[in-house]
């Protein structure tokens, strides 16, 4: 993937390099039967030829600096070449700026590599400035809105320099963008918890908005998670808040019947129920009825599982009787 | 893709597939040169899950073996320190290096425990495995939140590792290295208001990160922390995952590999038999290759020996004819995991 190998017709070999003969390569010790052999380039032994070399007698000077950027382009996942490009970093006292420079344009090549995420975390750390972390995660996730690693990375900057004022703006735009984003509902969540909180007023806020965006696409297992999420700090629990029940009573009326509404209806009745609540119609056999329905014909590929938590509701009955 | 030969398995392939990627592999894998162990080990346990494990020769059997103890890395000869104990990915770093840098030079944990998995699947008796030394490795590892780093070098800390940490700890019958109470408050802190567990708490909640998060649980026999409202909604988390295969998180596309990740999950949580077994099968086969071998995340894309390897795990754990049985904790076959408990009662009559 990154080895470009011989193609590249200006590359001299370290080997060849009159400023590097002084040092002796060192070549991979294999054994002498090895498995799972990678057919490498020339390039790719060389320049790890004498990266083992500087490696073996400590060199901390400039060019070996300037060979770990030629490893780590061959290999963007050697976290030894990475450590070791630190620490040649911090014993030479390098302009740690044009290393986040050089870092971004990695991230940008090698988006979903743990180990040039976790290099550009140690320089922010270092520099204890995060004010490009913002634009750099922003940057990938517009790429992709669902990176894992660019999620992490933005919520540890965050996190770690108090960075919430506008999160709450660039979460609404993703989700305007897709409201199936799965990884911005839960940054959503995570702006709450940590910065907004989850004041009553705060609740109701946020439940408008979800039902807002459920009318939009009913079928959305995202916001129907993240409705249950801000319940959790709701003291009347799931079943308890009018307007979130009225709200999926009119859906359900509506002829709606995706199985995230209907599985909420669920959770209601055995919320209803564990709470002794004997006269709601949140009860046992609207549970059933529900379960019924999924199985059977909307949500069939659980046929098994709706079936299973019917049990759960038919044994609630027999207790009953 | 859908054809008639790809609703079966394309067993003698798959046999060939994973003896190629044994042997030699081509230069646009250089970025996989310091992981050669996991392919290794999806190799030879994708060989095993096919019952094929004698197609690996008595030769290359040996060959393997000796590799991989050739990356086993030692305590350091001046003062004994193990702190860089366990197995490297690859020898790229494998080189003697003086007391100031002898740190370059370590194992990683996801490295170990595929190797370890791998000396299973082949049959070694991990004789010339160090035990006591990979153990104070892994506790070197644990960090102070209760997960643990892959390296002693500079690496990320995440739930992969206390994952791996946890298999490594129970494939050598020895816990010291891992404190069970500080990586469980650590798993249940990663458990998100939808109730899958992300890999850093209040991160997105994801298919793999749960699994090793569960499998952890279950080998420590943890999984009781989890109250029952917790683990109901888990289950629900998990069978949403079914679109026809398995997704890792909600709105993401199906992709092969969680077949196993969540399947196991759902196994180890009492309820795979839930699920829909032809339509998880039927997406699964379609990211088969059935001319040249070995499975992709989609249809119609380029396989891999990890797809390969977790499409099969995940066919086996719903019950495909022609597969061995995957113990989903460890994610090793049952014949291996049988090898392993034969290894724990000598060790026990050593003591
Ligand atoms: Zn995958």
């Amino acid at each position: 993937m990154s080895d470009s190998g011989d193609s590249d017709i200006t590359w001299i070999f370290y080997k060849d390099r009159p400023e590097w003969s002084d040092v002796t390569p060192v070549p991979e010790n294999d054994g002498s039967k090895p498995v799972v052999v990678i057919a490498h380039s020339e390039k790719f032994e060389d320049v790890y030829d004498y990266f083992r070399a500087i490696l073996q007698t400590n060199e901390k000077s400039e060019r070996a600096l300037h060979l770990t950027k030629d490893a780590v382009e061959l290999n963007p996942a050697n976290y030894t070449v990475w450590q070791y490009r630190r620490d040649l970093l911090q014993a030479l006292g390098t302009d740690l700026r044009s290393e986040l420079d050089y870092v971004e344009a990695v991230i940008k090549q090698s988006p979903k590599n743990y180990q040039v995420w976790h290099h550009r975390r140690v320089l922010v750390e270092w520099l204890q400035d995060s004010n490009l972390e913002l634009e750099l995660t922003h940057d990938a996730l517009l790429q992709d809105p669902k990176n894992y690693h660019a999620w992490q990375h933005r919520q540890w900057a965050i996190k770690t320099f108090g960075l919430f004022e506008k999160e709450m703006e660039f979460v609404d735009n993703l989700i305007t963008d897709d409201v199936r984003n799965n990884s911005a509902w839960n940054q959503r969540y995570f702006v709450m918890n940590n910065h907004l909180g989850w004041s009553d007023m705060n609740v109701q806020k946020e439940i408008c908005y979800t039902l807002e965006k459920i009318k939009f696409v009913k079928n959305n297992e995202s916001a129907w998670n993240y409705l249950r999420g801000v319940l959790l700090h709701d003291s009347k629990g799931l079943s308890g808040n009018t307007e979130v029940t009225s709200f999926c009573e009119e859906l359900y009326s509506n002829k709606c019947r995706s199985p995230y509404l209907m599985a909420f209806l669920i959770d209601i009745c055995d919320e209803a129920i564990k709470k002794g609540e004997i006269n709601s119609s949140y009860n046992a056999e609207k549970a059933l009825d529900l379960c019924q329905a999924l199985a059977t014909k909307y949500d069939k590929i659980r046929c098994k599982y709706w079936n299973f938590i019917a049990e759960k509701f038919r044994k609630y009955q027999s207790n009953q009787d | 893709m859908i054809n008639e030969e790809n609703k079966e398995l394309a067993h003698r392939q798959h046999v060939k597939y994973f003896m190629r990627f044994l042997n030699i592999l081509p230069s646009s894998l250089s970025s996989h040169d310091s992981t050669r162990v996991t392919i290794a080990y999806f190799s030879v346990a994708g060989l095993d899950v096919l019952g094929s494990i004698t197609s690996i020769s008595i030769e290359l059997r040996s060959r393997i073996i000796d590799w991989l103890y050739l990356l086993q890395v030692q305590p350091r000869k001046s003062d004994g320190d193990m702190s860089t104990c366990g197995f490297q990915g690859s020898s790229t770093i494998n080189i003697e290096l003086d007391n100031a840098n002898s740190h370059y030079r370590c194992g990683h944990l996801a490295m170990t425990y595929t190797a370890l998995c791998t000396l299973l699947a082949l049959g070694d008796d991990l004789s010339r495995v160090n035990r006591k030394a990979i153990i104070n490795g892994v506790k070197a590892l644990q960090t102070e939140e209760g997960n643990f780093s892959a390296t002693l070098s500079g690496c990320e800390s995440d739930m992969r590792f206390v994952y791996c940490a946890a298999c490594i700890s129970y494939i050598l019958n020895d816990w010291s290295g891992f404190n069970v109470e500080k990586a469980t408050d650590y798993i249940i802190k990663c458990m998100g208001y939808d109730y899958g567990i992300a890999q850093c708490p209040e991160l997105e909640s994801h298919g793999g990160t749960t699994y090793c998060a569960l499998a952890t649980l279950s080998l420590t026999n943890r999984l009781d922390k989890l109250s029952e409202y917790q683990m109901d909604s888990l289950r629900r988390w998990l069978v949403f995952r079914q679109v026809d295969g398995f997704q890792g998180r909600p709105n993401k596309p199906v992709d092969t590999c969680y077949s196993f990740w969540v399947g196991a999950s759902l196994k180890m949580l009492d309820i795979l038999h839930l699920t829909n077994y032809n339509s998880n099968k039927r997406y699964v086969y379609e990211t088969q290759d059935y001319v040249v071998g070995g499975f992709s995340k989609w249809p119609d894309t380029c396989t891999d020996p990890m797809h390969t390897y977790l499409g099969l795990a995940g066919l086996s754990l719903i019950g495909e004819s022609g597969l061995l049985e995957i113990v989903p904790t460890l994610n090793i076959t049952r014949r291996a995991y049988d090898h392993l408990k034969s290894l724990h009662q000598k060790w026990d009559s050593e003591l």
